[in-house]
């Protein structure tokens, strides 16, 4: 029973779910998403919000000063809007002396590589005048212990955990273990099968798991964590963190704070299981219920544990009443405590300081502080008025920095904090600007030239960055017409595939599919369960055992050292041999149509049969040649309640009516021959396939979107993509974002099943969108680590397009070639410039099945623009890879609902896998994930560094970095949308998110208005006409050229 | 007079309390070429008088100086777990390992290996010191803790820290490693195994302070690294040590 009532239950619940909102979700790496990791702060101001990621995830938000230099020297910083820039901020600062500030400052940023401005604890700008004049500070330093104290106080407040003050004060490490232990609690009730002995008790949540197995942790209890004594004051979660709280002397206005401290010091686990506690139809959060007031109040048990045993034994502090006290009582020691353990500590200092602390007397440590706090002062001085001089003379104005007085520098360096704290945003905005000039020169805003015949083909490819570099080459290889559209098609679908028990969302996270896809086999291809797959089977339970693996390693090790030498030598070749063994993929469609009532319960009886044979079988040992349709049909009708009395089956075979009885009970208990059952299977099979008006409802809007209402080709290709690579976690971050990190090809079949019907199409073609009947739409997938483009579903194809199949297969081949030889020398460096396009592909085809390859593909580093418009934008554009490109066409779309579904689906994950590779790019190990060769896979749903760490989020630095720096260049999104600014406007002001991002400045949008001609940009607030676009520009004036008079 | 030899010795060889003026020396002289000339010449002294005491020592004297200096090796090695300063963490592994110094006095009976096992032990501390002060000249002090994550900014140094500690732990192929099998080998089981404690000891006082320099995350004001020629300086006298050791011990 808990001790609280049921009102304080719910503020603590509302306080721990106030606190969570800055932490990210993190899902499952089976399914990656990308994600803003300051997704939670994306209501404040870009610059702000990123302030208060740093804060509370200590990272950094923008580059340190010398990788913006290297962009600099690298021509990728428009210095006329870094000089913009520093005026700007110049205009609300007054003159300092006889400097000339702007020159000043654009030294600091372009020609120092270290801030100037020291933080500035004892020394002031006195004495850095003193120092810069030749002398040392001004006077002796005297002691102010109030002053001290007063410092303390603020940097020990009650928000702070109170273990984090103790590890700072005594260099207890009660965080880490802390954290170990958290983490280690975390591994066992969330794992995923990873494990081969389970949690006990996971079913009644993660809290009263723990709490049955932490009261009997003998290994706890010897290490001196007395949990037991605590759990013992209240059996719920909430009741647990008030107690604790209260027990550490946290003043309840302080709790909120704190809370926030606590989860965000794991935000990964955080993250993980904030999204878990969400996420309602996930198997595992079904199973083992589990939310973040459990994490805390875990965490605040073991905690407080760890607190109490530290402090008896050490005789420290184990409340925040008496961490105050001390801090009164011992002020000197405590400053040179927290100084000699937080790493600050004068490095001449250190063994004198730890020497004093370690005796623990205060008046060898009272004697010490003053000597001290002079070095301290003196150092200070030194450093500040050294880097204001390097300034100074990397400015040329060392004279005038010399001649101002104290009050002046005092201003100056004042002025030189504010700078440097926002010199982050200058930097980030001058480099933008560059990469927008640069697309903005070249977009062809100019009404698209009209194609005198159908195209060849027209391939429909996922927005993602990816898809650019393949479409250019199709459409350089033949007479290709290609379109962008989000890689699930515009069709939300909940996906069982072949064999597999859960459904997989294949569409965007923020939309729950309502509609159920089945696959099924057609027949035409046998299921093998040779000896391969159960040789698999056998192997994979032989290893999850708990003794088995002590001798499997000596008998079968061999098996594996095959697959070791076979992929690590020779990668290809083993692969393709081994793809010969294993059994091939079943020949399947997809069950995309409702079910009427009668197939449904069709479907339901046929199953309990073939269920009732499998029980006779299981249960009495009877061969289905034994028994007759009629003995398994009214079996099921008794199951079912449907009809009493001796079955026929009994009389046959003599059962006693007890054995028929407890057989019957059998099939309802164990086999769910059951009305509740049946009940709930009709409610999913439901669900299975869309309704003729859903199917003309997707196939219409996809079409309309892109603007593909006329002039189809014979083929119609949709290609999702995926990507394929091996021992690599994170293969899932390279597929499809707009399919919730899954493959694309199956959006693809459904939309190309839908599209391919004639019932679909009549109806189409009273809608204006006429399909003739000789065009075809043909799923394909695009595998984005090889470059391949597999056509599926051959089979349905129409007998009149085969003889143009050789075509349509040489022709994506070709662009296939192309692509893979753009792509290689991003992969690997010294790459002949001459490479024949066979051999650049045959390179890219090791990297799906290299194990030892880190990085199988850059995947989506350096995106940075989505251009939501017409093909004819940026067809003559090489974007390098770094764009998605959105088909739309606002002349189809009179009312901007099109827009708005762009504005609040595609948009909106462009800028999360943006914002993701930003963070990762710009501080790996604080927002992205470090290195992966260190990556071990945790629960089997994330990876964390080493054996024991944080789930760790965001990408992997062989994603974003090369050689230690920046692959990824870090800018925001730049959204161009083609299309007129008031149809623009009204669309973001129907989609209030999408209004956010851009007010708030998380992404840049450009408005290429096709009626005026005109470029609008928003910045800081407001929307400035950049003229004419080049492009347009150009041309108008070459017709008034050709036009003018000779 | 051979008593008073061998307490004699007990300064060179250095034995707890004797030992503190073998540390009071190291923590006297700054400049890293008298104390790498200390840690190499100190010891020998110490053989010498042993040598002229006689060998092997046997009797009550050499069992009292045998467990005398296993004791001094297995206190000292246990000191350093506690110290942090790189320069006091030589002068203590020397202290400890010198003082096994004893145990092979009380085994053999050839001057060479006790001069030998001497200069074997003498060398990680040496290389320490002068690492110890390129740190002090460049960081302000060398001090395990101050800065962390030295394997990302300064490869080389962290490199050359990581070598010697190695070396300082006894693990193969150093030339302490020989050493010490020779003194395993040679000795009964009861000296062996506070020989192997002290030698646990070493380890994980050598993982604690690699672990708070060379790995961890970057912390600390940025410094410069070791120039290359510095680095391949180092790298010959590391060599030369580990293939002199190996063309004595036979190997």
């Amino acid at each position: 029973m808990s001790r609280l009532t049921l009102g304080h239950r719910l503020k603590i619940r509302s306080m721990v779910h106030m606190a969570a909102e800055p932490i990210p979700f993190f899902w499952p790496m089976r399914t990656f998403i990308h994600h803003n990791p300051l997704h939670g702060l994306e209501h404040l101001p870009f610059e702000q919000g990123v302030r208060r990621g740093e804060e509370l995830f200590h990272g950094r938000g923008f580059l340190p000063r010398r990788e913006y230099q290297r962009y600099h020297r690298e021509g990728q910083v428009d210095m006329a809007t870094l000089q913009a820039d520093i005026a700007h901020f110049l205009d609300d600062h007054e003159p300092i002396g006889g400097l000339e500030l702007e020159g000043l400052l654009k030294s600091l940023l372009c020609e120092l590589s270290d801030p100037v401005a020291v933080p500035l604890d004892l020394a002031d700008a006195e004495d850095a005048k003193h120092v810069i004049d030749g002398f040392g500070p001004s006077s002796e330093t005297g002691v102010d212990i109030e002053a001290l104290h007063r410092r303390l106080v603020r940097q020990f407040p009650p928000e702070r955990p109170l273990y984090e003050s103790m590890d700072l004060l005594f260099g207890t490490e009660i965080g880490t273990t802390l954290d170990e232990l958290v983490i280690k609690s975390c591994l066992d009730f969330f794992d995923e099968g990873q494990s081969t002995l389970q949690m006990p008790g996971r079913d009644h949540g993660f809290f009263t798991a723990w709490s049955a197995l932490a009261k009997r942790n003998l290994r706890l209890f010897l290490r001196g964590l007395h949990i037991k004594q605590i759990l013992a004051q209240d059996a719920s979660a909430e009741g647990v963190i008030a107690y604790v709280l209260d027990e550490l002397g946290i003043e309840e206005a302080h709790w909120d704070g704190l809370i926030t401290r606590e989860l965000t010091r794991l935000h990964g686990w955080a993250g993980f299981i904030r999204w878990r506690s969400s996420a309602k139809r996930y198997h595992w959060s079904q199973a083992y219920p589990a939310d973040l007031v459990d994490f805390l109040a875990i965490r605040l048990v073991l905690g407080l544990a760890l607190i109490r045993e530290h402090a008896r034994r050490k005789r420290l502090p184990a409340t925040f009443p008496e961490l105050a006290h001390y801090l009164e009582q011992h002020t000197a020691e405590c400053y040179l405590r927290q100084a000699y353990h937080g790493g600050n500590i004068l490095p001449a200092w250190a063994h004198r300081v730890d020497d004093a602390l370690a005796h623990r007397h205060p008046g060898r440590v009272n004697r010490l502080l003053p000597d001290y706090l002079h070095d301290e002062r003196v150092a200070e001085a030194n450093r500040q008025a050294d880097r204001l001089l390097a300034l100074a003379e990397a400015a040329d104005q060392t004279e005038a920095v010399k001649a101002l007085d104290v009050e002046q520098l005092e201003a100056l360096l004042a002025l030189i904090r504010d700078f440097e704290r926002g010199e982050g945003m200058m930097w980030l905005r001058a480099m933008e600007a560059v990469y927008r000039k640069s697309v903005l020169n070249e977009i062809k805003l100019l009404p698209p030239a009209k194609r005198e015949k159908r195209p060849f083909a027209q391939a429909l490819f996922c927005i993602d960055v990816r898809s650019e570099r393949i479409r250019r080459q199709l459409e350089h290889v033949g007479d290709y017409q290609t379109f962008g559209i989000a890689g699930f098609f515009g069709v939300p679908v909940s996906f069982i595939g072949l064999g597999k028990g859960t459904e997989l969302d294949l569409c965007p996270v923020q939309i729950t599919p309502k509609n159920l896809v089945l696959e099924v086999p057609t027949g035409a291809t046998q299921i093998e369960t040779d000896f391969y797959s159960s040789a698999s089977h056998v192997l994979h339970d032989v290893k999850s055992s708990v003794l088995s693996p002590y001798f499997t390693v000596e008998a079968m090790g061999l098996l594996f050292g095959f697959d070791m030498i076979g992929n690590t030598i020779a990668p290809r070749v083993y692969n393709r041999w081994r793809n010969r063994i294993e059994p091939k993929d079943a020949s399947t469609r997809l069950l995309i149509d409702k079910l009427s009532r009668e197939q449904a319960d069709s479907i339901v009886r046929s199953l309990q049969r073939v269920t009732i044979v499998r029980a006779i079988g299981d249960q009495l040992g009877i061969d289905r040649d034994a028994i007759t349709d009629l003995m398994i049909r009214e079996l099921r009708e008794i199951a079912m309640g449907n009809k009493e009395g001796t079955s026929e089956f009994a009389r046959h075979f003599a059962l006693s009516p007890a054995a028929e009885s407890e057989f019957i009970e059998t099939l309802r208990r164990d086999y769910r021959i059951n009305p509740s059952f049946v009940s709930m299977q009709m409610e999913r099979l439901g669900k299975i396939g869309f309704s003729l008006d859903e199917q003309v409802y997707f196939v219409g809007q996809a079409l309309r979107m892109m603007g593909m209402n006329e002039n189809f080709s014979r083929f119609v290709i949709l290609a999702g993509h995926a990507s394929q690579s091996d021992n690599n976690p994170y293969e899932s971050a390279l597929d499809c974002g707009a399919c919730g990190g899954g493959h694309g090809l199956v959006p693809a079949r459904v939309l190309a099943q839908m599209a391919n019907k004639a019932d679909v199409r009549r109806r189409l073609r009273k809608q204006g969108i006429d399909i003739p009947d000789d065009t075809w739409f043909l799923p394909a997938q695009h595998n984005t680590t090889s470059d391949v483009i597999q056509l599926h579903d051959l089979d349905l194809l129409p007998t009149s397009h085969l003889v143009y199949m050789e075509r349509l297969r040489n022709g994506l081949r070709a662009a296939s070639r192309l692509c893979a030889a753009e792509r290689l020398p991003t992969l690997e460096d010294n790459v002949d410039p001459h490479l024949d396009t066979t051999t650049a592909f045959r390179h890219i085809q090791r990297n799906i099945s290299d194990w030892t390859q880190v990085r199988p593909e850059w995947g989506l580093a350096r995106n940075a623009a989505v251009v939501v418009g017409g093909r004819h934008l940026t067809e003559d554009m090489d974007m390098e890879g770094r764009s998605f490109l959105l088909s739309y066409d606002y002349k189809l779309d009179p009312k901007g609902r099109l827009l708005d579904t762009i504005l609040s689906g595609p948009l909106i994950i462009g800028e999360w896998i943006n914002l993701e590779h930003y963070f990762s790019a710009v501080d790996n190990e604080g927002f992205g994930s470090g290195s992966k060769a260190y990556h071990n896979v945790a629960g089997r749903f994330g990876v964390m560094t080493g054996n024991l760490s944080d789930i760790r989020t965001g990408l992997p630095s062989q994603t974003v970095l090369k050689d230690g720096r920046p692959y990824h260049e870090p800018l925001r999104l730049l959204v161009i949308i083609e299309a007129p600014v008031p149809h623009v406007l009204a669309a973001a002001g129907r989609v209030p998110k999408a209004l956010s991002l851009i007010v708030n400045g998380w992404i840049n949008v450009v408005v290429a208005d096709p009626e005026s001609g005109h470029l609008h940009y928003f910045d800081r607030g407001e929307w400035h006409d950049l003229g004419p676009a080049p492009q347009r520009a150009r041309q108008t004036e070459s017709i008034d050229a050709e036009e003018s008079p000779a | 007079m051979s008593i008073l030899l061998l307490l004699l010795a007990g300064f060179f060889l250095p034995l707890f309390p004797l030992s503190m003026v073998f540390n009071a020396l190291l923590a006297r002289f700054s400049h890293p070429a008298a104390r790498v000339a200390l840690i190499v010449v100190w010891p020998q002294l110490g053989v010498l008088l042993v040598l002229a005491a006689g060998l092997p020592l046997d009797g009550l004297h050499g069992g009292l100086f045998l467990w005398w200096g296993l004791a001094t090796a297995a206190f000292y090695a246990w000191r350093l777990l506690t110290v942090r300063e790189i320069g006091q963490w030589a002068a203590m592994l020397a202290t400890s390992a010198f003082a096994l110094t004893w145990v092979m006095a009380a085994a053999s009976r050839h001057a060479a290996d006790l001069q030998v096992f001497a200069l074997g032990f003498a060398m990680a501390p040496a290389l320490l010191v002068v690492i110890a002060t390129l740190l002090e000249r460049r960081i302000g002090a060398a001090y395990s803790g101050l800065v962390t994550g030295m394997a990302r900014d300064v490869p080389r140094l962290a490199g050359l820290l990581t070598v010697v500690l190695l070396a300082a732990m006894a693990l193969p192929i150093s030339p302490g490693f020989f050493a010490m099998l020779d003194l395993l080998f040679r000795s009964p089981p009861g000296p062996v195994m506070l020989a192997l404690l002290t030698w646990l000891l070493w380890s994980w006082a050598g993982t604690r302070l690699l672990r708070d320099t060379v790995f961890g995350p970057r912390s600390g004001a940025e410094t410069a690294d070791i120039c290359p020629a510095q680095a391949w300086a180092f790298t010959a006298v590391i060599v030369l040590a580990i293939v002199l050791k190996l063309i004595w011990t036979g190997a």
